[in-house]
C-alpha cells in the first residue's frame, strides 16, 4: 500500500513538474451598460485568447451602488468596473487606482481626473437631444431636412404646424420616465447655465430665482410645444416607452428627445427610416440651441485592492479598447457607439451615434453636470411628471424645485 | 449515561435543532443584530468605513415627511387590500367547498395566482391595465376604461389594491377550506335539527369555529401588504409622481438609490416594528375570542 502510495505521489509530482504554470490572470469586468451585454460576452473569449487573460464580463440590474457595494461586501470585488460618471466620485477615491500612464488616458478629453489623479476612462460619448426621423418629415414636406433650420422654437413650431397640416395628427413623442424627464431634460437647465457649478451654489442657498431663469423658461417654453403636440397628449404620464420608439422608428411621430442609447431599442423596430439628432430648439441666441448636451458616458476604474497582475491586464484591456484596431472595431461596430478617443477615427454603424460624433468632433458638446444630488432623478423626475401631466404649472413647478434644491447634498467632487 | 445533566441536553440539542438553530442565526439574527448596528453609523453601502453617528439615522428617519406619507400610504392600501383579500377568499372557499362539480379543478385555478412571482405579476398586470383594458375601452366605448388607471395617483392605488385581491385570495381560500373543512359535520347536523337555516348554521356555528383561520390570513395578509415591493416596482414604478410609493419602495430608494445606507435601514426598522405590533395584535384580538367545538 505504502508503495502504491509513493507511486501515485511520484507520477503527480513529475506531472506537475512538467506542466508548466501558465494560469491566465482573471479580469473580471462589470458592465452597467446592458444593451451591449451580449456584445462584451461574446468578446470576451476572444480578447482572453488574444491577450492570454481569463476575461470574465458581468452585468447587474440593480444599482449600480448597491450591487458594488455586495461585491466589496464579499470581498470580491472587479477588477475593471464600468459605471456612470456620478459614480465614479463614490466609488474611485477608495477604490481606484490611477490611469495616467495608459495609452487610453493620453488618447482622450473626456477622461475624469480626482485630485490630480486619472479616476477613470469613458466607454463612449453619449448625448442627448431631440431624435429626429428624416425620412418621415420630408415624405411629409417634400423639402430636404435639414436640423440647422430648426434652432429656434418659432422655427420648429412652424415646422411641426406643417406636418400636423400634412397629416401627422401628433408629430412628437415624450419619455414619461422620470430619469429621462429629470436627468436629461431638467439637468439641461442647469447644465446651460454660464456657470452650473456657481449656479447650483445659489440653487442650494434657495437663491436660484428658478421661475425668472432665462435658460429653465427657454427650456420650458420647448417643452410646452413638446407637450402640445405630443401623441400622447390626453395621458402622457402613461405613455409606453418602447411603443414611442417604435412610432419614432416607423414616422408615425417625427421627434422624441433622448439620447444615442435609445438607439438600442430603435433599431429593433426594423425601420429603415433615416434618422440623427438635433439639439433642443429654443428662442435664444447664445449658441446653447446648436449643441447637444453630453460627453463622455460609462466610466472605466480599476480596483486598487486586486493584485498588480490582474490591474495590468485591465489597464491592458483599456489600452486596447481606446488604440488598438480590434478594441476600435468592438466599440464602433460591434457595440455601434460613438468613441472617446481620438486614435479611433471609424465611421459608427448607429444613426444617432454618427449624429453625436459629429456634434463632439465639432466641438458642439455642452457638458453634462455630473453632481446632481442622489434623489434628484426620483424627486425632481416626479415634480416633472406632475408638470407633464398638467397637474401643476410653472410657476409651481418651480417653487417644487426651489424647495427640493434648497439645502440638496450635491455629489461631493 | 446520565440523562438529566446540562452537557447531555446540551449534546440533544444540538444534534436535533444545532443546524436549524445556526441556520437561523446566519439568515435571521445575525443580519437583524448586524441591520440594527448599521442604523448607529453614516454608511454609504460602500465605504470601508462606517462611521457611527449615534440616533441620527433615526432623527432622518422621523424626520422624512416622505418617508411617513409612504408609511401611511401603506396602512390605506394594507386596510383595505386586507378587507378584500380575505373577504374574496372566504367567499371562494365557501363555493369550492359546497360540493360544486369541478371544485378541486377551481381551487388548484384560484391558488395558480399565488404561485406567480410579484416582479411577473406586476409586469402582467400592467400590460392588462395599460393596454388590453384601454384597447377594449376604446373598441367598445367604455369611458373609464379608455385610459389607463396607471395614469392617476387613485387608479394606481386602485391596481395595486386589485392585483393584491388578484394575487393573495388564491392561498387565502386554502386556509380557509381547511378552517371549513376542519368544522364536525354532525355539529352543523344538530343546529339544522335545532332549527337552524343553512346561512345561519354557517354564520352561528362554522364562522365562530373557523375563528383561527381568520387570525392566520388577516395576519399573513398584514404582514404580506405592509412589506410589498415587488409588485409595486413592476406595476406602478411608485408612479404616477411618486404617488403609489410604498413604505419599502421608499426604503429601498433611501437605503439604494440616495445612499444614505443608516437612515434606510433605521426607516426598515420603523416599518418592522409598525408592522409587528400591528401583526400581533391583531393575533392578541382574534385568538382572545376564539372558541373550540
Amino acid at each position: 500500500m505504502k508503495k502504491f502510495i509513493t507511486a501515485i505521489a511520484t507520477v503527480t509530482a513529475a506531472a506537475l513538474a512538467v506542466t508548466p504554470v501558465m494560469a491566465a490572470t482573471d479580469l473580471t469586468v462589470f458592465n452597467s451598460k446592458s444593451e451591449i451585454q451580449t456584445q462584451f460576452e461574446e468578446e470576451a473569449p476572444v480578447y482572453s485568447e488574444a491577450a492570454g487573460v481569463n476575461m470574465e464580463v458581468a452585468m447587474s440590474n440593480d444599482p449600480v451602488i448597491t450591487h458594488m457595494g455586495t461585491r466589496y461586501a464579499s470581498n470580491n470585488p472587479y477588477v475593471l468596473s464600468m459605471v456612470d460618471a456620478k459614480d465614479i466620485y463614490s466609488l474611485t477615491p477608495e477604490h481606484g487606482i490611477d490611469l495616467a500612464d495608459t495609452k487610453a488616458a493620453a488618447d482622450t478629453d473626456y477622461a475624469i481626473e480626482i485630485d490630480g489623479k486619472v479616476a477613470a476612462l469613458p466607454f463612449c460619448i453619449e448625448a442627448r437631444g431631440i431624435m429626429y426621423n428624416k425620412t418621415a418629415i420630408e415624405d411629409i414636406t417634400g423639402e430636404e431636412f435639414n436640423p440647422a433650420d430648426y434652432a429656434t422654437l418659432d422655427a420648429f413650431k412652424e415646422l411641426l404646424d406643417k406636418l400636423v397640416d400634412g397629416g401627422m395628427d401628433a408629430p412628437v413623442a415624450i419619455m414619461k420616465e422620470d430619469w429621462s424627464l429629470a436627468a436629461h431634460y431638467l439637468a439641461q437647465w442647469v447644465e446651460e447655465q454660464e456657470d452650473p457649478e456657481a449656479y447650483v451654489e445659489q440653487l442650494v442657498a434657495g437663491e436660484g430665482d428658478i421661475i425668472n431663469n432665462e435658460k429653465f423658461n427657454s427650456l420650458m417654453d420647448t417643452f410646452d410645444v413638446l407637450m402640445e403636440y405630443n401623441y400622447a397628449k390626453d395621458a402622457a404620464v402613461n405613455a409606453d416607452r418602447n411603443k414611442s420608439e417604435d412610432m419614432l422608428a416607423w414616422g408615425d411621430v417625427a421627434f422624441m428627445f433622448g439620447g444615442n442609447w435609445d438607439w438600442s431599442l430603435i433599431v429593433q423596430s426594423e425601420s429603415d427610416s433615416e434618422m440623427g439628432m438635433m439639439p433642443v430648439p429654443q428662442n435664444t441666441d447664445d449658441g446653447t440651441n446648436e449643441k447637444l448636451v453630453g460627453g463622455g458616458s460609462k466610466y472605466f476604474f480599476i480596483d486598487s485592492s486586486v493584485s498588480e497582475e490582474q490591474q495590468q491586464a485591465a489597464k491592458d484591456f483599456l489600452d486596447w479598447m481606446a488604440t488598438d484596431p480590434d478594441g476600435q472595431d468592438f466599440v464602433s461596430n460591434t457595440c455601434a457607439l460613438a468613441s472617446p478617443y481620438k486614435s479611433n477615427t471609424l465611421d459608427v454603424s448607429d444613426p444617432l451615434s454618427v449624429s453625436v460624433k459629429a456634434f463632439a468632433d465639432a466641438g458642439n458638446l455642452i457638458n453634462n453636470y455630473n453632481f446632481f444630488p442622489d434623489d434628484h432623478i426620483t424627486k425632481c423626475g416626479a415634480t416633472m411628471q406632475k408638470y407633464l401631466g398638467g397637474e401643476i404649472d410653472r410657476e409651481e413647478l418651480a417653487n417644487e424645485l426651489t424647495e427640493y434644491w434648497k439645502g440638496a447634498a450635491v455629489i461631493e467632487h | 449515561m446520565k440523562r438529566n445533566t446540562m452537557s447531555y441536553k446540551i449534546r440533544q440539542y444540538l444534534m436535533f435543532a444545532g443546524p436549524a438553530t445556526i441556520l437561523f442565526c446566519g439568515v435571521v439574527v445575525i443580519p437583524l443584530v448586524y441591520g440594527f448596528y448599521l442604523t448607529f453609523t453614516s454608511w454609504d453601502g460602500i465605504s470601508k468605513s462606517k462611521p457611527f453617528v449615534g440616533i441620527t439615522n433615526y432623527i432622518a428617519a422621523f424626520g422624512d415627511g416622505a418617508f411617513w406619507v409612504a408609511m401611511g400610504r401603506t396602512l390605506i392600501y394594507s386596510a383595505i387590500a386586507v378587507i378584500l383579500v380575505n373577504v374574496m377568499a372566504f367567499l371562494l372557499a365557501y363555493m369550492v367547498t359546497r360540493g360544486i362539480k369541478g371544485q378541486n379543478f377551481f381551487r388548484a385555478g384560484f391558488f395558480i395566482p399565488n404561485l406567480i412571482g410579484g416582479i411577473v405579476l406586476g409586469y402582467v398586470w400592467k400590460f392588462v391595465f395599460n393596454s388590453a383594458f384601454v384597447a377594449i375601452g376604446e373598441n367598445l366605448n367604455i369611458g373609464f376604461l379608455k385610459n389607463s388607471w396607471l395614469g392617476t395617483p387613485s387608479g394606481a392605488m386602485a391596481c395595486m389594491i386589485i392585483v393584491a385581491v388578484w394575487q393573495y385570495a388564491g392561498y387565502m381560500m386554502l386556509i380557509y377550506v381547511a378552517g371549513f373543512m376542519s368544522v364536525s359535520k354532525s355539529l352543523i347536523e344538530a343546529a339544522q335539527i335545532d332549527g337552524c337555516t343553512q346561512s345561519q348554521a354557517t354564520w352561528k356555528v362554522i364562522v365562530p369555529l373557523m375563528r383561527s383561520s381568520f387570525v392566520q390570513c388577516i395576519f399573513l395578509t398584514i404582514t404580506r401588504c405592509f412589506m410589498v415591493y415587488d409588485v409595486n416596482l413592476t406595476l406602478t414604478e411608485g408612479g404616477p409622481f411618486n404617488s403609489s410609493v410604498m413604505a419599502a419602495m421608499h426604503v429601498y430608494r433611501t437605503a439604494f438609490t440616495e445612499h444614505a445606507y443608516g437612515t434606510g435601514q433605521a426607516e426598515a426598522l420603523i416599518l418592522f416594528i409598525v408592522c409587528a405590533i400591528v401583526g400581533v395584535t391583531q393575533v392578541y384580538i382574534g385568538r382572545k375570542g376564539e372558541v373550540s367545538a
